[in-house]
């Protein structure tokens, strides 16, 4: 496995190429070309915005879940490099969310937060994400380290759909239907600048990811090699003098 | 011809930045008592964790009686007891429930009167009934012998068992491991005590920059210009 | 079976320990007790019937962890949590002696909650039993993910932030499923208007109780 992503940093440009080129033309049309919605006006753009973001982050998690699962299987170092990378992106595009989620809430219904189950959910990641990150900076050992945070990671994502679950049965009992994104009927002209974003932004997901887990796989080689490099430079020095005294 | 029963290839031991061990190779036979001698922070502990699966080998195998450390560890671990400097005490349970409860983590059961005897043998008085926080540290270290008479191991791996130890103390361990060797386990211990490990080993090493060498055990109680 | 050995010895270093020491058990009932009183003294009579499920449960959610948090803080005194991993057999069972033995501790504090709550917040109880079968679900609810997450933490810095900063976000559906339930139970409703609060408790004990377990080897070893 550690092969087959160390590989893929051939496709680096073309990746980032890539998301450059679909996020531009979905923010282009998104927030230029496509027309207001009906009921909530301009305002609606932010749509583009907040909806791949959070799609893209539960990509992000659901990486890092199965990434969590095979580092416990296989026990591969750069595996565990993914699972830091997808956590750390996940974690930012999930604040983005959450904000971009607050930014829409308020002129749309009129209220920074509810208890909506989707941006409950999402909170919880956050927060998830926040305690996940934070472990890993209190763990010295690598294995130590990478073992605790996998074990977090598959935790969380087990919970996720309960967490969303709970919070959907509470929504119904306590705040009917009069707050939900489904009043939102989507024309063709918001669907594809939507999905152009959402694609782009998977895309973007996957250059990010394919750039921060080699830069954390280049920390860890380095320790490896340091601790090689001085039991040669020992080995060395010891059969140049003479053992026997 | 004497069987392994603890085997060390080539082992080798480095943290992020430093090198402890470099390519240590190491036979103990059952029946044989091998004493590691080196200075401070030469390493010592770290190759009786490794024995004692307690750590991971940077590179290099280690077997307890014929069990792989790594990919057999409940194999392993099954015959192996480990004396090390922590006590693995509970503080407000007393020498005897501690006893009882080591033991029986393990899987064996064993009497108050067998419990009575190893108290007894390793000379702690009426240590047994109290709290473990009262004790002393030789008492306690009294207290770990104790459990490894009841747990009965093939290989017993100490940390400088004399530690703490009064004078008849050190001569009850060494009472004790002269009869754990008869019955046919290895141990592998380290010391600072020359003297006392003389009386005991079959071999002796020293740790010395990363590396082991061996020397006679007459060597022993001379060995102090080696470090 | 060999293995329910562990779980036996643990559950009973565990409460002999408690039974001489009373650490937890004093400290965890005095936080709740004082929670009540920030309670009685805070909210006004009237506001008092409404607001009860919520405040049982944050009273009791804060104690439990309080409690939890130190499960396995005596298991690192002496390095005994090196002495489990010498151990020869697998080592989920530590983890189930360790959640029976938190479990009972914390259901004896909701227990102990439930009377505090009547005399200094007027709760009028209704269908005790029902009532009790909420506190053990929603105990064990915490207590799965709480002991797996205090084997996780113990032996770090900044345990006492990084512990609730784990377990509380993943503990919502508990608080949701505990607070629904003993709403329900308190307005005298039909059983079925509450009984899938009652349904998503069940799950999530089983689900995590089971997933603690698998992960807990992984805690201690490689």
């Amino acid at each position: 496995m550690s092969g087959l992503i160390l590989k893929l940093r051939r496709f680096e440009g073309v990746t980032g190429f890539l998301a450059f080129l679909l996020m531009t033309c979905g923010l282009y049309l998104g927030l230029v070309t496509s027309p207001p919605d009906f009921y909530q006006g301009e305002i609606v753009r932010i749509m583009y915005i907040h909806v791949p973001f959070a799609k893209t982050a539960l990509l992000a998690y659901t990486l890092l879940f199965a990434g969590s699962l095979w580092y416990l299987w296989r026990r591969d170092p750069v595996v565990d490099n993914l699972c830091h990378a997808a956590a750390g992106i996940s974690f930012f595009f999930t604040l983005i969310a959450l904000i971009t989620g607050a930014i829409w809430a308020k002129p749309a219904w009129g209220t920074w937060w509810s208890w909506d189950p989707k941006l409950t959910a999402f909170l919880i990641l956050w927060m998830v994400e926040a305690g996940y990150l934070m472990l890993r900076t209190m763990i010295e050992d690598a294995e130590q380290r990478a073992r605790y945070a996998a074990i977090v990671a598959i935790v969380g994502f087990v919970d996720l759909p309960i967490v969303y679950l709970a919070a959907e049965w509470w929504r119904t009992l306590h705040q009917p239907l009069s707050i939900s994104t489904r009043g939102l009927s989507l024309s063709r002209e918001m669907l594809t600048p939507l999905a152009l974003m959402s694609i782009g932004l998977d895309v973007l997901l996957m250059y990010l990811l394919m750039i921060r887990t080699q830069m954390l796989y280049l920390e860890h080689l380095f320790a490896a090699k340091q601790g090689r490099l001085l039991a040669h430079r020992l080995r060395d020095r010891h059969e140049a003098t003479d053992p026997n005294e | 011809m004497s069987v392994t029963a603890i085997l060390g290839v080539d082992v080798s031991k480095s943290y992020r930045y430093d090198l402890v061990l470099s390519s240590i190779s190491l036979k103990v036979a059952r029946g044989e008592c091998y004493t590691l001698l080196g200075a401070n922070g030469s390493g010592k502990t770290t190759l009786l964790r490794l024995f004692a699966t307690l750590l991971a080998p940077t590179a290099g195998t280690i077997e307890i009686e014929g069990h792989h450390s790594l990919t057999q560890k409940p194999e392993a671990r099954a015959h192996l007891f480990f004396i090390g400097h922590a006590s693995h005490l509970y503080d407000d349970l007393t020498a005897i429930e501690n006893i009882r409860f080591a033991l029986g983590m393990r899987g064996i059961s064993v009497g108050p009167s067998e419990i009575k005897q190893a108290i007894d043998v390793m000379g702690m008085g009426p240590f047994g009934r109290y709290k473990t926080r009262h004790l002393s540290k030789g008492m306690q270290k009294r207290l770990a012998f104790a459990k490894a008479l009841l747990a009965r191991p093939r290989v017993l791996l100490l940390d400088e068992p004399y530690a703490s130890l009064d004078e008849p103390g050190i001569e009850t361990v060494n009472a004790c491991l002269k009869d754990f060797l008869a019955q046919g386990a290895a141990v592998l211990m380290s010391s600072h005590d020359r003297a006392h490990a003389a009386a005991v080993t079959h071999r002796a090493g020293v740790l010395r920059q990363h590396l082991l060498q061996e020397i006679s055990p007459s060597d022993l109680p001379r060995s102090y210009a080696l470090f | 079976m060999r293995s329910f050995n562990l779980l036996y010895w643990i559950l009973w270093k565990d409460i002999l320990s408690e039974i001489r020491n009373r650490a937890a058990l004093v400290s965890m009932l005095f936080f709740a007790l004082n929670i009540i009183l920030i309670f009685s003294v805070s909210f006004s009579m009237s506001d008092l019937e409404e607001m009860m499920p919520g405040l049982i449960w944050t009273a009791f959610g804060f104690t439990a962890v309080i409690g939890l948090s130190t499960s396995f803080v005596a298991e690192t005194h002496n390095q005994c949590l090196e002495y489990y991993r010498l151990l020869p057999t697998p080592k989920g069972m530590i983890y189930l002696g360790k959640l029976c033995g938190n479990l009972l501790f914390i259901v004896i504090v909701g227990l102990a909650l439930l009377p505090l709550f009547v005399l200094f917040l007027g709760l009028h109880v209704r269908q005790l039993s029902w009532l009790i079968a909420v506190v053990f679900l929603g105990a064990l609810g915490l207590a799965n993910l709480g002991t797996l997450f205090s084997a996780l933490t113990v032996n770090l810095r900044a345990r006492e932030v990084l512990f609730p900063l784990l377990l509380l976000p993943l503990s919502v559906p508990v608080f949701i499923g505990a607070t629904e339930a003993t709403a329900g139970i308190l307005r005298g409703a039909p059983q079925a208007a509450y009984r899938h609060w009652l349904d998503l408790l069940g799950i999530f004990d089983l689900i995590f109780t089971l997933l603690s377990f698998w992960m807990f080897e992984w805690i201690l070893d490689e």
